[in-house]
């Protein structure tokens, strides 16, 4: 055991703290598991060497799987296969030499654990199970460990022998994810789930920025790597914050409720007026929209792909090109996977008896939730600031990156907004007329609702799967497999699965062997062996 | 300092301009329509008249609304006022140009869809949900086509604000290009679309089931109705504007030059007359779109984008 924290290091545990004691404060601080997952995450971001990274990584994974278990048991075999498979290919891939092998190998290894397509289908199903503490530790702080690793292999470990290529299948995983992640995110009805897939289109947009870097870092493009490596870093940081508010909230909800279903919510705002607005900004943060924290990364990855279509060769401006315009999707969708949950779950009229009478937050909850929106100021309102501190990590990663400032302004914008309130303001004052008057809705003419129904018939309300309903008939059936399910499970699971049925069933055969069968083998395999013996000596 | 005084002055006035001349451009629109159609029309102004009696009506909330009722419509007017503020009219090198970055234009527009979708979600009513679910759909493709055409300008300028895409596409000598005129014509089916004009959506339509931009706003009246209504003119002069500078940058004044300036204001001037007549003639003679018509019509913007790219990567090649 060796720890050797560095730049890097001090980052991502920067990045976990204030998750872990939201999660902490929020009600998981009795659980042992708990520590444990979180000891594992500290040790593996802390390693200075090989054995004691996976120590880690396993203690986390394994910790992780007991907390899924017990959370539901369905996914959690899926769960703990994907864990075995990343840790089978981390495990020879840190005792390798720099190669393009092990590189494949660390990304198959981090890339399943940290949900990046196509070895994502797991994570939808899994990062829901466990209570919302977990949930947001797992969101918020496994998958940036697995990142954490793929960052300290691809760009410290194994760079002496870093090829482009590298960068660019780093690159095509991530825009997988962003558009996966991003059409279900928009498609799914369970609030957990969908927070689960914006998961993944975050680990994607991540992967973008790192794979641009890595390339740039081959091909010795020093702006473009500066650019890939902020947005990535930044991307981490804004996610870190947002995803544990969000899984926070969405715990509250189910405690509330009784389900996080979209369709079965409605109007929780009236009755979880703290919860509406800490769920908002949390929700301004996923689309990424300006002001936000998720604003700068995205406008710094935006950046980083258009100035990595302008140079080289034309079919990498090709594939460039093209991903600009995923990423254009993957933004979109975004947005309307976050206006979704919020207009679903928290406006309009409550689809359920529940729903109308939910009570607030309060507590330590509260706390937990506020302080991580606390947190969330500064990288919103002065992302240059936040990308000034980390640029040790920069030097440490990338030493001949350029770092151009950043020209997103949030605070001149703010100004601008402030000035066209304030003249609004009086416009409204001076001439306006004042006050609201409150009155049954027009609804395109319907009457009012009868007695017994006061907020009127719930199924006349727009659903979150009807909300959903353009967007799947025009794409979803396009890019996803049948009944929208996610298109890996259908072409990489199901395959894989019936193999194995295949193979127990040959490992079944053999096993039931009759005393005739064996001899019979045991002879065929002397004979074939002689004869092969007797033609090597005789050619 | 008298070049910070001269830039301030031009801010000014390009902000006073744009707000004040907004409700003009829409009520010009109208007016040729109506003549494109056969009919009268009402006067250019009534738009101001329109905005005028939304300010002094009684503002009507919903019993099923939520405290944030009145949040979406301030939200989607601010985001557009910021908007409005960073993109050129008649002069460049405004104080507010180097803000004014492509990318950061796309996140307040987006603001501005997200503040109107959940307004039509607010109340809970059908049509106003009908309308976000559309428009979501319709936004997917507009980012994705917008996004590849801002491609095509920025290898042209290099650069992404579009302050910076004017002055270099009004000084240096770039011509007419075929990539240009396929980046032109994706952005003016993502204006279309953003604006909410015919092919894709009828600003003057009454039939809920059709609507998109209005069915989200069918709950509101009064001074929010008046914020999303205002929103929707400056958005529309905003894409004008947009358009203008990128495509017609010549004769744009200099913020630091006070003698350009009333040729600029001039040429201004006539460039959004020339749009508010191509506009309505343009609608008049097309017919609105099924729905799901529209991600047809968006995605071959995306694809006219992406050859724009295409053909300045094989320019660059022959050329190098």
């Amino acid at each position: 055991m060796h720890l050797q924290p560095d730049a890097l290091s001090w980052l991502f545990l920067g990045i976990l703290l204030p998750q872990v004691v939201a999660s902490a404060v929020a009600g998981m601080r009795g659980s042992v598991t708990f520590w444990v997952f979180v000891l594992g995450m500290a040790l593996a971001l802390l390693a200075g060497d090989a054995f004691t990274l996976i120590f880690g990584f396993e203690l986390m994974s394994a910790a992780s799987w007991l907390l899924v278990l017990r959370g539901d048991e369905r996914p959690a075999t899926f769960y703990v296969t994907m864990a075995i498979f990343s840790g089978a290919c981390l495990i020879p891939a840190v005792f390798l030499p720099a190669s393009s092998v092990a590189f494949v190998l660390i990304l198959l290894g981090t890339g399943a654990k940290a949900g990046l397509a196509p070895l994502h289908a797991w994570l939808p199903k899994a990062h829901p199970a466990p209570p919302a503490g977990v949930s947001a530790l797992m969101s918020g702080g496994m998958v940036k460990v697995a990142l954490y690793v793929l960052i300290r292999y691809a760009f410290i470990i194994l760079a002496p022998a870093a090829q482009p290529w590298w960068g660019v299948v780093l690159i095509a995983a991530g825009l997988a994810s962003v558009l996966i992640g991003a059409l279900r995110a928009m498609l799914e009805v369970e609030l957990k789930t969908v927070l689960a897939c914006s998961t993944v289109e975050h680990v994607g947009l991540i992967a973008v920025g790192l794979g641009v870097a890595l390339r740039a870092k081959a091909m010795g493009d020093e702006t473009l790597e500066g650019l890939g490596l902020q947005a990535a870093l930044l991307c981490v940081v804004a996610h870190a914050l947002f995803k544990p508010l969000l899984f926070l909230g969405a715990g509250e909800v189910k405690r509330a409720v009784g389900t996080a279903s979209l369709n079965w919510l409605g109007g929780l705002v009236r009755g979880m007026p703290r919860l509406g607005g800490l769920m908002l900004l949390g929700a301004a943060c996923m689309a990424a929209l300006p002001l936000g924290p998720g604003f700068a990364p995205e406008f710094l990855l935006l950046h980083a792909v258009i100035g990595a279509a302008a140079t080289g060769g034309i079919l990498a401006r090709l594939f460039f090109t093209a991903a600009l315009a995923i990423l254009g999707l993957g933004a979109a969708l975004a947005l309307g996977a976050a206006v979704r949950l919020f207009g679903m779950g928290f406006l309009g009229r409550p689809r359920s008896l529940q729903a109308a009478a939910a009570d607030d937050i309060r507590g330590a909850t509260l706390w937990a939730m506020g302080g991580l929106a606390v947190l969330m100021l500064p990288v919103a309102l002065l992302p240059g600031l936040v990308l000034g501190t980390m640029t040790p990590v920069f030097l440490l990663l990338a030493p001949q990156a350029a770092l151009p400032p950043l020209a997103y302004a949030p605070l001149s914008l703010v100004l601008l907004a402030f000035l066209a309130a304030a003249a609004l303001g009086f416009v409204l004052q001076r001439w306006g007329v004042r006050g609201t008057r409150e009155v049954a809705g027009w609804n395109g003419g319907f009457g009012a609702p009868p007695p017994w129904l006061p907020f009127g018939d719930p199924a006349t309300q727009p659903s979150a799967t009807g909300l959903a309903e353009p967007v799947a008939r025009a794409i979803g059936r396009g890019v996803l497999a049948r009944d929208m399910a996610d298109p890996t499970e259908i072409w990489l699971v199901a395959p894989l699965l019936r193999l194995h049925g295949r193979f127990v069933r040959v490992a079944e055969r053999i096993r039931r062997a009759t005393i005739r069968e064996r001899l019979a083998f045991v002879f065929g395999a002397l004979v074939v062996f002689l004869l092969a013996l007797g033609l090597g000596e005789g050619g | 300092m008298l070049g910070f005084a001269l830039g301030l002055i031009a801010t000014l006035l390009h902000a006073a301009l744009v707000f004040a001349a907004a409700p003009l451009v829409a009520g010009v629109v109208a007016k040729i329509r109506a003549w494109a159609l056969g009919r009268r029309g009402a006067p250019v102004w009534q738009p101001y008249f329109q905005l005028y009696k939304l300010l002094r009506k009684s503002t009507l909330v919903p019993e099923t609304a939520t405290e944030l009722f009145a949040l979406w419509p301030v939200a989607c007017f601010l985001a557009t006022a910021v908007a409005v503020l960073l993109v050129p009219s008649f002069c460049t090198g405004m104080l507010t140009a180097p803000l004014g970055d492509f990318i950061t234009l796309i996140g307040l527009f987006a603001i501005a869809r997200a503040a109107t979708m959940l307004g039509g979600m607010e109340t809970g009513f059908g049509f106003g949900g009908a309308g976000a679910g559309r428009e979501v759909l319709f936004s997917i493709f507009a980012e994705a086509a917008l996004l590849v055409a801002l491609l095509c300008f920025v290898l042209l300028a290099h650069g992404a604000t579009v302050d910076g895409i004017a002055v270099a596409f009004a000084t240096q000598h770039i011509g007419i290009s075929v990539s240009l005129g396929f980046a032109l014509a994706a952005l003016l089916a993502v204006a279309l679309t953003e604006t909410g004009r015919i092919p894709t959506d009828n600003p003057s339509g009454h039939l809920e089931l059709a609507m998109v931009h209005e069915a989200m706003l069918l709950e509101y009246s009064g001074r929010f109705l008046l914020l999303f209504e205002y929103a929707a003119m400056l958005r529309l002069l905003l894409w004008m504007n947009l358009i203008g500078a990128i495509f017609i940058p010549f004769g744009l004044g200099q913020a630091g030059d006070v003698l350009s300036w009333p040729g600029g204001l001039l040429l201004w001037v006539l460039k959004i007359g020339a749009m508010a007549v191509v506009l309505p003639l343009f609608e008049v003679s097309t017919a609105k779109m099924r729905v799901f018509r529209v991600p047809e019509f968006l995605g071959a913007a995306m694809l006219l984008g992406f050859l724009a790219s295409v053909f300045l990567f094989v320019a660059a090649r022959i050329g190098s």
